[in-house]
């Protein structure tokens, strides 16, 4: 039985781009992807670039000779009439890097206060320390905020995160998690741990309300008879 | 034609093969005239998403020195419940659950269609996944800075239930212990001397009967599900923890005078890593995580002074017997590679530096473990970073593309042997009936270990037919031969990959032709080129190289056809036209050639090209050359010098580098801003054609290639230069003045010239 990936929600949500390396620490160095980017399933693909011809069996090179070298200008579009040299598919829409922002910026409260509140629910659940360890990272993700030191691409997934987070989409909360962890680390990977955290304590305290509500219910296990499969 | 090669990939995308010769020569001594040995490329876990894992286990045949599992070439009695072993011939009893077969309900393993198949097991204890990082703090800041970055990123993308542990070295070692409790503590070690298991274990306070999981004891699944050490903990109990304690950690405190190299105690570092995870967490799947951004410059393993003044080796010092260190910190390697081979784990270096790291000395640790090398300059590039998100990606399935302490066993049908492995794996050394007596790569055994792999980890196996030529095998037989991989998966369930192809059997004599129509060009390719590159581990370089060019010269004077003593006769088949380039460019590799690489970079090029599949093992031999124009789409071109035209775009993929070149109009054009007018968009098209193909590898390959976008004339299109054919030298002028190519200043030997003398060769040596 194969398994759908978990979603295909988060990952249109996650950013797409693509910025180049650093190249002053490394000669050469290729461009980074976004996470979105990484983990994007599916979609067209090109037919990947494995071909090679072979050489004439004299070992000489074709004498391939594109008439006079072109000295003018290249030839204007009107006058190709074949088909524009894209590569075998029409590029995928990577955006450049930056993320387009044209709604209003999230607000810190509206981040904050559910993450808060689950922190609340969580309470007597888990461990005291460990509440007050998350605690002291969204304390840390308010005082940066607060700050101006969020960049609005990380604050905007924050909202977003929260939103999945309220809904109980964890493993949408958690594909958000990853990819601010992975595009933004700098940015968010000394407070984030603690949502993280803070997804996962959420996400056991539901799972164990559910089983204490429908106790009885006993998920009848697939048997592992050795299964025959009928012939074709 | 058409239909070989279609067999060729359908066999490749079902059964994760490619044999060098898909009708096998039916006597030991027609075999050997073939000259290419019967091989195959073997990739044993490759993805199957149209392949669902069955929930039972496999059943294996009684004989005890047969033990092969029940295939679609068995025999079976439906009315007796009977089942006849293709391999020994014995006749086995189907168990009692398989009452109700028949020939309409026949078991999925009994199918044509599941030649490969794979079983889950339900025994045994389910261990989780264990990392291991071992972090090099002789960093600069901004180094040091984006690895931490990088390490607690990991750490939201390992599993949550994975055991994490840290090391630290620099001049001392470090192991941190990790707890929920927020106080940190560490053990701490000099760097200067080498430990004994037994006393990491006691110092580490492992040794105490408190600790189950001792030796090979069996542990009860109930009893300790996921028994821990201090040391190890799982991610969503420590993350918080773990986390803080990566924010916070420094450079090596010490101070490095001027002129020093600061002392770097990697050998006791992996030492102390490799003791741990024995005492530990033995025959679990584990993986050591080395962090490096320097050679180890003090105690065992140590490759290098720490005297700036005195330089690291290079291949100069080691020819002339000048590299002090390197005998004995390659032997401190090796034990410890052997070790964490036996105890199933696996070590990955990701080293860091401008300069050598070490890895000559180090690369078995990741060669015989199947761990992954990666080599760049600094981990606060986009190409350590990527190529480490890489390590943790998922399939299809959302598992990870990793699996754990694999015994891969071959058995074969009685007129074959297996003749030996290359690959990221170490012998188990089972001798048996199919072992033949003649080594090729690591032999004299049925079974490998492979301690850690990937969806793409690709080993060579060699056969030896053994039919005596007086012994006929009878016409229409097939031989046979059946890959049983053992391994854990990712999500820790045990599993067990099955694969039994089936080739037939061919008389040389009356059936050459077809034989030849069988050849796979390209695995024979990289199964020879695996062959050199064994060799050249261990040989001069120049000895490597006059056998390749013998193996090559006797296969054309087999397959060739000519008029002896006419090298303009000569001519080969299709199956065999890009052999002989392949042949050509191999010779020039870095694979082969130590030339302008240092020891390390040769280590790292092998090491990649011992574990790749054929189609990247393949652009590692020949470079993928395609061309952008105005006249069509891309098409590809001859790797030669005459595909440097003025107005064309290239993209080179060499596997380890994607270099984009421009063509001299193409890069006048560009200075010129014709990409910015309107009326010229086609040619703003054409520019972005080749960065769209290369962002498609990019996103797909592991490890993380360089980028080289260059021009006619910049500096580093001599990436280009130095891999294409040099058809047109500074010493053919005739080819001066005529804008037909690029000429390359060189005194390489071109494809001409190397074709020529072949053909000469092949032609008057023939018997």
């Amino acid at each position: 039985v194969t398994r759908c990936r978990a979603g295909g929600a988060e990952v249109e949500m996650a950013e797409l781009y693509v910025k180049p390396g650093n190249k002053e620490r490394g000669w050469n160095d290729p461009p980074q992807f976004s996470y979105g980017l990484q983990t994007q399933t599916g979609g067209p693909k090109r037919t990947p670039l494995t071909k090679r011809i072979a050489a004439p069996q004299d070992g000489s090179p074709r004498s391939e000779t594109s008439g006079p070298p072109p000295m003018g200008p290249p030839p204007p579009s009107s006058k190709a009439l074949r088909l524009p040299p894209v590569g075998s598919c029409p590029a995928s829409n990577v955006e450049p890097m930056g993320f387009p922002v044209t709604e209003s910026e999230a607000l810190i409260e509206d981040v904050l206060r559910p993450l808060e509140q689950a922190l609340e629910d969580c309470h007597g659940h888990t461990r005291k320390q460990v509440c007050d360890d998350i605690s002291r990272r969204l304390a840390l993700l308010q005082e940066q905020w607060a700050g101006g030191k969020l960049s609005t691409p990380v604050k905007k997934r924050m909202a977003l995160l929260v939103q999945e987070l309220s809904s109980h989409r964890w493993d949408a909360a958690d594909d958000i998690h990853r990819s601010l962890m992975v595009d933004h680390v700098t940015e968010v990977s000394q407070w984030m741990v603690g949502v993280k955290r803070l997804i996962a304590e959420k996400r056991s305290l539901s799972s164990e309300e559910e089983t204490n509500e429908e106790k009885s219910e006993v998920a009848a296990e697939n048997q592992t008879i050795p299964g025959f499969q009928e012939a074709l | 034609m058409t239909t070989y090669l279609e067999f060729i990939q359908q066999n490749e995308e079902r059964d994760g093969v490619r044999f060098s010769w898909n009708l096998w020569p039916s006597s030991r001594l027609e075999a050997t005239r073939m000259v290419v040995p019967l091989a195959c490329l073997l990739t044993p876990l490759k993805e199957r998403p149209d392949l669902p894992p069955v929930q039972y286990e496999p059943v294996f045949c009684s004989r005890p020195t047969c033990k092969a599992v029940l295939n679609p070439l068995c025999q079976v009695d439906y009315q007796a419940k009977l089942w006849a072993c293709n391999f020994c011939f014995q006749r086995n009893q189907f168990p009692p659950a398989y009452a109700g077969i028949s020939e309409v309900n026949q078991p999925a393993e009994l199918m044509p269609q599941f030649s490969t198949i794979e079983y889950v097991v339900q025994r045994g204890p389910q261990s989780p996944l264990i990392f291991l990082y071992v972090v090099d703090t002789c960093l600069e800041e901004d180094d040091l800075q984006a690895l931490k970055e990088s390490l607690q990123m990991s750490l939201s993308l390992l599993p949550p239930e994975a055991l994490v542990g840290l090391i630290t070295f620099g001049r001392m070692v470090q192991v941190h212990e990790l707890s929920c409790e927020g106080i940190s503590k560490s053990y701490v070690f000099r760097g200067t001397k080498d430990l004994t298991a037994k006393q990491i274990q006691d110092m580490l306070g492992l040794s105490k009967p408190a600790m189950p999981m001792q030796q090979a004891r069996p542990v009860q699944p109930q009893e300790h599900p996921f028994v821990s050490s201090r040391f190890l903990q799982p991610i969503h109990k420590i993350d918080m923890t773990l986390t803080d304690l990566l924010g916070e950690l420094q450079r090596d405190p010490w101070p490095v005078t001027q002129g020093k190299r600061p002392l770097r105690s990697t050998g006791v570092a992996l030492s102390i890593a490799v003791g741990l995870l024995e005492g530990t967490f033995p025959n679990t799947g584990a993986r050591i995580m080395l962090f490096t951004g320097g050679p180890p410059t003090q105690g065992p393993g140590m490759v290098v002074g720490d005297e700036l003044k005195v330089p690291i080796r290079s291949w100069h010092d080691i020819e002339k017997d000048n590299a002090r260190f390197m005998k004995k910190a390659t032997k401190h390697y090796e034990m410890l590679a052997q070790r964490t081979a036996a105890n199933g784990h696996c070590i990955d270096i990701y080293a860091c530096a401008l300069d050598q790291t070490g890895l000559l000395e180090m690369k078995c640790c990741t060669n015989l473990t199947g761990g992954h090398m990666v080599m760049g300059d600094s981990f606060n590039t986009s190409l350590f970073k990527q190529t480490f998100q890489r390590i943790f990606s998922k399939d299809f399935n959302g598992d990870f593309r990793m699996a754990f302490g694999a015994t891969l066993e071959v058995k074969t049908s009685r007129e074959l042997k297996v003749a030996g492995a290359i690959g990221p794996c170490v012998s188990l050394n089972v001798k048996g009936p199919c072992v033949s007596e003649n080594e090729l790569g690591v032999g004299g055994t049925s079974q490998w270990k492979i301690c850690g792999l990937d969806p793409t980890s690709t080993l060579g196996i060699y056969f030896e037919v053994i039919n005596q030529h007086n012994a006929p095998i009878p016409q229409g037989s097939r031989g046979a031969i059946q890959f049983v991989t053992q391994y854990q998966h990712s999500s820790t369930q045990k599993r067990i990959r099955v694969t039994t192809i089936a080739r037939n059997w061919a008389d040389v004599q009356s059936q050459l032709q077809l034989i030849e129509a069988a050849f796979d060009q390209e695995a024979a390719a990289v199964l020879m080129a695996r062959l050199g590159v064994f060799r050249a581990e261990s040989e001069e370089g120049p000895d490597v190289l006059r056998w390749l060019d013998r193996q090559l010269i006797r296969l054309c004077q087999k397959f060739g056809q000519y008029n002896k003593e006419d090298p303009t006769s000569f001519r080969l088949s299709d199956a065999f036209s890009l052999y002989p380039q392949f042949m050509f460019h191999l010779r020039r590799s870095p694979f082969l050639q130590v030339f302008n690489n240092s020891p390390d970079e040769s280590s790292y090029y092998r090491h990649h090209f011992a574990r790749q599949d054929l189609t990247q093992s393949l652009i590692m031999i020949q470079p993928i050359l395609y061309s952008y124009s105005f006249h069509g789409p891309p098409e590809p071109v001859l790797l030669d010098s005459s595909s440097i035209l003025a107005d064309r775009i290239l993209l080179m993929d060499t596997f380890f580098q994607i270099v984009i070149y421009l063509g001299e109009t193409i890069a006048q054009w560009q200075k010129a801003g014709y990409q910015d007018m309107p009326e010229y968009e086609n040619f703003k098209h054409l520019l972005q054609a080749p960065l769209d193909d290369a962002q498609e590898i990019l996103q797909a390959r592991f490890p993380m290639p360089r980028y080289v976008h260059t021009e006619h004339g910049g500096s580093q299109a001599r990436f280009l230069l130095s891999k294409v054919n040099p058809s047109q030298t500074h010493n053919n002028l005739y080819a001066w003045g005529q804008e037909t190519g690029a000429p390359i200043l060189t005194d390489d030997v071109s494809l001409q010239v190397f074709m020529d003398h072949l053909k000469k060769l092949a032609v008057s040596n023939a018997c």
